[in-house]
């Protein structure tokens, strides 16, 4: 008895001792999260030493970034901010805000300061920036995610397409397809013409899709800057026909393959000789992991020609919290870190292309045959609609497209499927 | 006087109005059945458990019936709304229909082969300690970090399982890549990950019956079977009972193996309730709803292990 | 006589099937460990060749190289086994008198606690972790080792397991302790403690097991790198979409493996010896 009250003593006094914070600092610190790994180019920079040097010296504060696992962040932060214990700057993927928007988890930008960045950034970076009458809800990373067309060109040249030729059209894709898939004795294909993502999360599914059916005139929401409301886009002849151009490449032209279901890898292999995801990935992935291979890169094809190319824009961005303790600092370090200046210099060490139109006229961009392929790109880029249904939205297409390629449902079934579950999680997050 | 060995009676009701006397009879038979010392002994587990996962699990079960905004601090009250909506919610239904036939798969199976193993090893096989440590590894990595290695090997293109295939001129499965065999692919998983569990706590409970016991049935004629039917399944039923109870817990709760191998996928048909209720809480914030998927469950594994319970009084063997 | 041979030729071939089926399987379990520690030697190129070589060519430290120096291994190794230990430990002790009391003696509401020991089990510790979080928010322990350790002090398995075992103690035992005068903790450690040793080997090898394991609620809680445990560390090796990390994840992963293996290997011995007197009945 005696020794168990001794124990229970010893175990009430540390926690005791243990829950008094820790000799508190002369300094003010913050905090910043972001994703670990090579999630995200543009997240390299944070794990340089001194980095926010100047800035700390300057505002006499520490800033403190602190990598996070990527797969379980969004529930980290969601319960920091229920125990208001959360960082002062998070680096949070942009495909995540309608949802932080619903929880009202971050700060707008200020008017003054969005106004100016806007005006400042070249389009496709106000594209992504402004979610509407010029309201910001952070600033993006340098080097901006698009999603393009990747082709190997020794493929080409070996089945006598022109190798600084990518296909323009729906028609000429398939066909090009067609000609570079390559089979073994027994008929079964060694390499496809293109490799199509179709497994794993949703979300990425109805990502890497999303050229095929906004380009066919169909898109997710009707409305893309509304958070509440609204309806499904995509049950209708565009959305038909992007499941349907992919449907007719597994069965009619049996130039893809439900086998190949890491498409970037696969590419990288030589074992897939047209992609279409993210860009930055590849130029990152490339020289280490496969040193000889020439690819190029384009927009992705047309339904016909005249139509316009669309891709998707993606990235991460500052947001600071409503609950962080130090939000006048916090965005004081992020105005810092994506000033003008901070901008040309980190991303000419991290080789991404750059935010401010002053910057795309200074080398390296301006010489960059990688950079300046993406500027063509850039006008084409959209950004992800602001709804607060738009995980439920993509939790259905997604369903849709793995039901229709993996020969489950009917095109038809399943994107009448999807636009009820669409519209129906649209209808739960506006409550 | 009560008898001290009594435990069937509470405290003796001698007379009507309490009095010095009877308070410390009363207090002299609680303390012979040790009563302030069980209260004692169970109390840091109470406690602790109390404070850090029965008032967590309560509060996340009251939350089904309010429309949760945590950050905002805003609770409405919504009544049953939240499960009528889980009634009507496929998604959610597909996750119970096969949470349950995993559950049903995975506990019989792993405790059945776990039962085999151990039997196995209980003879004095050669290299058996080496074997024993090979079939319990498994256990010893986390089940995320397993779940990325067996995502590599059910690869159809590349990984090793369709390569042993095409060894024997089986046609390639799709594993992971089709709905008609994802939830099989993920069972064969879990059991790989169980199966030294298992192992060890049935060979705990193997070598605990006395070699006797197996003698006299030998020289009474009964072959190595027959011995295995009458008295060694018998006298493991205790750790059977054990092993149905707490592995049949946790395979409602599967979440690790479904996340990484197929995200619920393909197009939901890996759902199970867990994930479900995860991506709802933490992908659509809707933390009520996935509160009522939670408190669902909750009622699913405690009237399942309740009927164990009872169920398994009528095989516990004495001797 | 020739039927004698005969048997004797069947048992032969009997245990022959046996051992065949036996290192298969074991073939099957070991597997993944084998491709793991391939992948932690094999240059990155290799990693994912087509078609895969199960027998690598070359072999590499680049990866144990860039793992060992991209993280501080001996903090997480320490932050891991403070939590483990503490944890296995209490959860022990605790267990030891709780399961005691459930299987010894008879007291009011009895079933109802146990029953309330083992619904802890039963809700998801994904949503229980946030109401926790917020809980330990207002105490202040979130990013601290008590905040790790607050739902692994008791362990509802622990308690479940040492009580089966207990009950097999002959009551007589304990009487004939009290007899002789012995206080109940006394009784418990000196008496009934010993008798139960491999059951709580089993619980402590499987719950340190579980610690050292443990992903989730330590990567929820935890926010300063100081803090981290293995898991919590190995997992920022992780990127779901490239595979040339794979590499640095495996070495990382064997670094951290490693060990298990070996701890489990010595704990054998302890586990086995000395179960007769108990086993698990009742």
């Amino acid at each position: 008895m005696k020794r168990l009250a001794a124990f229970s003593a010893a175990l009430a006094v540390l926690a005791v001792g243990a829950a008094v914070p820790s000799a508190s600092w002369a300094q003010t610190k913050i905090t910043l999260w972001y994703p670990a790994g090579d999630i995200t180019a543009g997240a390299s920079h944070f794990a340089e030493k001194d980095l926010w040097a100047e800035f700390e010296k300057k505002h006499n504060v520490k800033v403190e970034a602190v990598a996070l696992d990527y797969e379980t962040m969004q529930q980290k932060i969601f319960a920091a901010a229920a125990g208001k214990t959360i960082a002062d700057i998070l680096f949070i993927d942009n495909s995540w805000l309608p949802g932080f928007l619903k929880e009202e988890m971050v700060e707008p930008v200020a008017d003054q300061k969005a106004k100016a960045w806007l005006a400042a950034v070249s389009p496709e970076i106000k594209e992504l920036s402004d979610y509407g009458s010029g309201r910001m809800w952070g600033y993006p990373q340098y080097g901006i995610d698009i999603y393009g067309l990747t082709w190997n060109k020794d493929h080409f040249k070996e089945a006598g397409l022109d190798p600084e030729k990518p296909p323009k059209t729906w028609p000429e894709f398939r066909e090009y397809a067609k000609k570079l898939t390559k089979r073994d004795a027994q008929g079964n294909i060694t390499r496809v013409g293109y490799a199509i993502r179709h497994v794993g999360h949703p979300h990425g599914v109805v990502h890497k899709h999303f050229w095929a059916l906004y380009g066919a005139g169909a898109a997710l929401v009707d409305n893309p800057l509304a958070l509440r409301g609204g309806k499904a886009a995509f049950n209708n002849a565009g959305g038909k026909a992007a499941l349907q151009l992919v449907l007719d490449m597994l069965d009619t032209d049996k130039s893809t393959s439900l086998n190949f279901p890491d498409p970037r890898a696969a590419f990288l292999k030589g074992i897939a000789s047209m992609q279409i995801s993210e860009t930055v990935s590849i130029h990152a992935r490339q020289p280490k992991e496969a040193p000889e291979l020439k690819w190029g890169l384009a927009l992705p094809p047309v339904p016909k020609a005249g139509d316009k190319p669309v891709s998707l824009l993606g990235g991460w961005m500052y947001a600071v919290p409503k609950q962080a303790k130090n939000k006048a600092l916090a965005w004081e370090a992020i105005e810092w870190i994506n000033s003008p200046e901070k901008d040309f210099e980190l991303c000419k060490k991290y080789d991404a292309t750059p935010r401010y139109k002053v910057n795309w006229d200074k080398e390296p961009f301006k010489s960059d045959p990688y950079d300046q392929a993406l500027k063509l790109i850039y006008p084409a880029g959209k950004n992800l609609p602001l709804n607060l249904g738009l995980n439920g939205v993509m939790d259905a297409m997604g369903g849709a497209i793995q039901k229709a390629w993996h020969h489950e449902a009917t095109v038809d079934q399943a994107l009448a499927d999807a636009e009820q579950a669409a519209n129906k999680a649209i209808a739960d997050a506006a409550k | 006087m009560a008898d001290q060995r009594d435990r069937s009676r509470p405290w003796p009701r001698s007379s009507p109005r309490p009095g010095p006397r009877s308070w410390r009879r009363w207090w002299a038979h609680l303390r012979a059945r040790h009563v302030l010392h069980a209260y004692l002994f169970i109390a840091p587990v109470l406690l602790l458990f109390g404070l850090f996962r029965v008032v967590p699990s309560v509060q996340t079960l009251i939350y089904s019936v309010y429309r949760v905004e945590l950050l905002r601090g805003r609770f409405t009250f919504i009544g049953l709304e939240n499960f009528r909506d889980l009634l009507a919610d496929a998604a959610f239904r597909t996750g119970v229909v096969n949470t349950l036939i995993y559950v049903l798969t995975i506990v019989p199976v792993s405790a059945a082969f776990g039962l085999g193993l151990a039997v196995l090893f209980d003879q004095r096989l050669r290299f058996g300690e080496l074997l024993k440590a090979v079939y319990f590894a498994p256990m010893v990595t986390s089940t995320a970090a397993a779940a990325m290695v067996w995502w590599w090997l059910y690869n159809p293109q590349f990984g090793l399982f369709n390569v042993l295939l095409r060894l024997v001129r089986v046609p390639d499965q799709p594993w992971l890549m089709s709905s008609h065999t994802a939830l099989l692919s993920i069972i064969i998983f879990s059991v790989w990950k169980n199966l030294g569990y298992n192992m060890i706590i049935y060979l705990a409970g193997l070598q605990a019956i006395p070699a006797s016991f197996h003698e006299a049935a030998t020289i009474d004629g009964a072959g190595p079977v027959a011995r295995f039917w009458r008295i060694t399944l018998p006298l493991l039923a205790p750790t059977t009972t054990f092993l149905l109870i707490y592995n049949g817990i946790l395979a409602f709760q599967v979440f690790d193996q479904v996340y990484v191998l197929t995200g619920g996928g393909p197009a939901g048909a890996t759902n199970v309730v867990v994930l479900d209720l995860y991506r709802q809480a933490f992908e659509r914030y809707r933390f009520g709803y996935a509160a009522a998927e939670a408190t669902v469950l909750f009622v699913l594994i405690l009237g399942v292990t309740v009927v164990q319970h009872l169920y398994s009084r009528r095989f516990e063997v004495a001797y | 006589m020739g039927g004698r041979e005969r048997r004797r030729a069947l048992a032969v071939a009997g245990r022959a099937a046996v051992y065949l089926v036996v290192l298969a399987v074991a073939v099957v379990m070991a597997l993944p460990f084998y491709w793991m520690v391939v992948t932690a030697v094999s240059p990155a190129q290799d990693i994912l060749a087509f078609p895969p070589q199960w027998v690598p060519n070359h072999l590499t430290a680049e990866h144990f190289r860039i793992a060992l120096a991209k993280a501080p291994w001996a903090s997480y190794y320490l932050n891991s086994l403070v939590v483990a230990v503490v944890s296995v430990a209490c959860s022990l002790l605790f267990g030891l008198f709780a399961g005691y009391a459930f299987a010894v003696y008879r007291f009011p509401l009895q079933t109802v606690c146990f029953l309330l020991i083992l619904s802890t089990l039963m809700v998801p510790v994904q949503v229980t972790s946030v109401a926790l979080y917020v809980l330990l928010a207002k105490i202040g322990w979130v990013d601290t080792y008590l905040g790790i350790l607050a739902p692994n002090f008791a362990s509802a398995f622990g308690v479940f397991l040492i009580r089966q075992g207990i009950k097999a103690v002959p009551v007589d035992l304990i009487e004939a302790a009290r007899m002789d005068g012995a206080g109940e903790v006394r009784i418990v450690l000196t008496i009934v403690a010993p008798l139960v040793k491999t059951i709580l080997a089993t619980v402590a090898m499987i719950l340190f097991l579980g610690s050292w394991n443990d992903f989730l609620w330590p990567v929820i809680v935890i926010n300063s790198q100081g803090l981290r445990t293995l898991p919590v560390g190995i997992a920022l090796f992780k990127d779901p979409y490239g595979s040339i990390n794979y590499g640095p994840l495996m070495a990382a992963t064997v670094i951290a493996t490693g060990p298990m293996l070996v701890a489990y290997a010595l704990s054998q011995r302890f586990m086995i010896r000395g179960i007769a007197l108990t086993g698990l009945k009742g």
